[in-house]
């Protein structure tokens, strides 16, 4: 971290023949808060956009909302022996998303966050039915943060609990259709390179879904990112997501991601952010899959507008 | 005569001249053809759990072999020897020899160490200090027994005072991102004191300041103090007798401390710490400041009064006190010059004055005494080699804490003085403090 706001300097005395010099400089060390408050960690992992400011806390009585939109597409996939191969039939698989997320500090160390997302899926083959439609809410999460400690006010770990809802009913499309639990442990840090200020952010959850052979997944993540400008505007990241999803239900379903219940992917992407002021930000992402099974193999690209407010 | 005399002074000087000149490169560094030593202390802050281990490396750039001995006294503070030793050394020509010291010492405490090494054509001397478990650090002496009733009295006393506050905009003073004000007050005595308090200009008019409250070094003058930062307000005082707040007490440089020193109820520091608690009544008074978001922080001086307005005042909420002065101050006899010899020439010019009665007096003020009560986090600086604040006085004030979350910043190679790493923890643990994520 490269810089910070030196403010006060109580100057020099001189004591007679015991003359001494004070040199103390005052300084808030700025640039840590400053960095935070221009950066989303945002990741994409399968289809979906994730927000998360990980491990680092959140200022209480700040809101963030951050509506996004996606767009997935597909037309090869992994089968359960990690051998990709084109979807039958000619198959084409897209999925354009908006999600609307938001978070809110509600103390020092509470947080509260909440994503709702939207999809139309789309999926066109060269036998009949060509073209399936579907579309709706899907699996709306809702959480606490718990902002457990820090090591020197540098690296942060959090803890997270959130609760899966699905907003739908018997539509295999759009998720298990099941409710599902997630505890995640984040660390995140701050640092530098090449007099750029850096972060970076880890994390990992374990999902229960709630049903007939509802799996259970380990979803980890990992982010690095760094400004590219004095003045905290433009920064980039890039991330390396991914899910473990274990099932009796070992089935291959569709090449539709997260219909099958027993699968793994890793994918990887990257964001730029651009801040417009301390309150608005837009990022735009790619990412893409990298290896899997049992799941498709997917490209998605995707924009996100960041707002943040300040109610205290 | 007088030629001959000159010609031989000119000698003498040119002489003194060649020696200086050489034993300036013998220190410059390892360039070929000089001697040169480095010692590195094995522990980056200069404490050690019971023995001190320092590796002093000899460099001989010279065509010439050197033999002669490394040895090194270690001191207490106050100059006593503790120990010695010394090895015989012998480098040959452009090469360098390593020698590892190990110093077992089992009274926790600070000490001193000088490395010297004498050889055929260099001579020098090294000086460090080091700490040994310093976390076992106690005073022998006791704070008085009615040391919070002084100063609840006291208290009662300034709030018998009316403040009068007033607060005037310097609009000269004016930047683009800040306000700045004038701020007079009358605290205990019903002196006046001033500061300056500057708040940064935002476009949301109910939006309230976290507040740093900058208390001065001895004698030092406080002016406007600002920021880039929109969360922060600053109020920089001037304690009765500095800077702008001179109107009744404007004593020459070396009296200030001295002010009264013979009484407790008058002595000069007590009415400088009023001040500032009379600057966090201000601080309340104000609205657009956060009241349960105040820090208060200083060095030297400054460190001292900002830990007696933390430990008097509960309303302070974050304590960061760099080489906080006047610890222990009964055992700063032989350990500082300052203010210990100043107190010693006045005592001698009062007549039935005593050094004894200025320690009782001294005993209402000690940093020490002030600690046991403080409640809120607090940070502190020392520079190892500090001979204003020596670190175990300082140290004395932090084990004194016992009732918050504190955490102490040692710089090995600095004196009065702290570096850039306490500041940046400083922000850094203040944010957190105050969720200024």
């Amino acid at each position: 971290m490269g810089k910070n706001i030196i403010f006060m300097r109580a100057g020099g005395c001189a004591i007679s023949l015991h003359c001494f010099k004070i040199n103390i400089i005052m300084s808030l060390f700025k640039t840590f808060t400053r960095f935070l408050f221009l950066t989303l960690i945002l990741f994409v992992i399968s289809k979906n956009v994730v927000f998360a400011d990980g491990g680092f806390p959140v200022r209480p009585g700040r809101l963030l909302i951050a509506p996004s939109v996606s767009y997935f597409f597909s037309s090869t996939q992994w089968d359960s022996t990690g051998i990709k191969k084109p979807f039958p039939n000619g198959g084409k698989y897209s999925s354009v998303g908006v999600t609307l997320y938001a978070e809110y500090g509600i103390s020092r160390r509470f947080a509260a966050i909440a994503s709702v997302p939207y999809v139309y899926n789309n999926y066109m083959q060269n036998i009949a039915p060509r073209n399936t439609v579907t579309s709706g809410l899907t699996d709306m999460e809702t959480g606490i943060r718990y902002y457990l400690a820090n090591i020197d006010f540098v690296y942060y770990f959090s803890l997270q609990g959130t609760a899966v809802t699905p907003l739908y009913t018997n539509n295999a499309s759009l998720g298990y259709g099941e409710e599902g639990a997630e505890l995640k442990l984040a660390f995140s840090g701050t640092g530098s390179l090449f007099n750029r200020s850096t972060y970076f952010n880890a994390a990992d959850g374990v999902r229960q879904y709630f049903g007939t052979n509802g799996p259970i997944q380990n979803r980890y993540s990992g982010t690095f990112g760094m400004t590219l400008d004095d003045d905290f505007k433009n920064q980039l990241s890039v991330s390396l997501s991914g899910i473990n999803s274990f099932s009796d239900d070992k089935r291959f379903i569709s090449g539709i991601p997260e219909t099958n219940r027993n699968y793994s992917f890793i994918e990887a992407s990257l964001s730029y952010g651009y801040s417009f002021s301390h309150e608005i930000a837009l990022y735009a992402t790619g990412g893409k899959f990298l290896t899997g099974n049992n799941t498709s193999d997917g490209t998605i690209f995707s924009l996100a507008f960041i707002y943040r407010l300040d109610y205290r | 005569m007088v030629s001959v005399l000159n010609k031989v002074l000119t000698v003498f000087c040119v002489l003194l001249l060649v020696t200086d000149t050489k034993h300036v490169f013998a220190q410059g560094g390892d360039k070929e053809g000089e001697i040169s030593a480095v010692l590195t202390p094995h522990s980056s802050d200069g404490i050690f759990s019971s023995t001190a281990s320092y590796t002093f490396e000899l460099k001989n750039g010279s065509g010439t072999p050197q033999t002669g001995k490394v040895s090194y006294l270690v001191t207490t503070e106050a100059g006593k020897k503790v120990k010695t030793d010394s090895v015989h050394v012998k480098i040959g020509a452009r090469s360098s020899e390593s020698y590892n010291f190990d110093i077992p010492i089992t009274k926790p405490g600070f000490y001193k160490v000088n490395f010297m090494v004498n050889v055929s054509d260099y001579d020098d001397t090294t000086r460090k200090a080091f700490g040994i478990k310093p976390e076992e650090i106690r005073s022998q002496y006791a704070k008085p027994a009615d040391f919070e009733t002084f100063w609840q009295n006291t208290r009662k006393e300034l709030d018998n005072t009316p403040p009068e506050f007033k607060m005037t905009e310097l609009v000269d003073s004016n930047k683009k991102n800040h306000k700045v004000y004038l701020i007079e007050m009358k605290s205990l005595g019903g002196l006046t004191v001033r500061g300056y308090l500057t708040e940064p200009v935002v476009k949301n008019k109910n939006r309230k300041f976290v507040v740093l409250l900058g208390l001065p070094g001895y004698q030092v003058t406080l002016g406007p103090m600002m920021g880039s930062d929109p969360e922060i307000a600053m109020f920089t005082l001037n304690i009765r007798g500095s800077g702008n707040s001179k109107d009744v007490i404007d004593v020459r440089r070396d009296s200030y401390i001295l002010l009264n020193i013979e009484d407790k109820n008058k002595y000069v520091l007590r009415g400088a710490i009023m001040d500032c608690i009379r600057a966090v009544d201000f601080i309340y008074s104000r609205p657009e400041l956060k009241h349960e978001n105040i820090i208060v922080a200083g060095g030297s001086l400054g460190g001292y009064l900002t830990v007696a307005l933390a430990s008097l005042d509960k309303r302070i909420n974050f304590c960061s006190a760099a080489n906080p002065i006047l610890s222990d101050v009964r055992n700063l006899e032989h350990e500082v010059d300052w203010p210990i010899d100043d107190i010693h020439k006045y005592v001698n010019t009062r007549p039935g004055l005593t050094m004894d009665k200025v320690y009782s007096t001294l005993d209402y003020f000690d940093a020490k005494n002030f600690a046991t009560d403080l409640k809120c986090p607090t940070l502190v600086g020392l520079g190892l080699v500090d001979h204003i604040a020596p670190p175990n006085h300082v140290y004395v004030l932090y084990n004194n804490i016992t009732q918050a979350q504190k955490h102490m910043i040692i710089f090995r190679d600095l004196g009065h003085e702290i570096g850039k790493k306490y500041n940046i923890y400083e922000g850094r643990w203040m944010r957190d403090q105050f969720a200024l994520f």
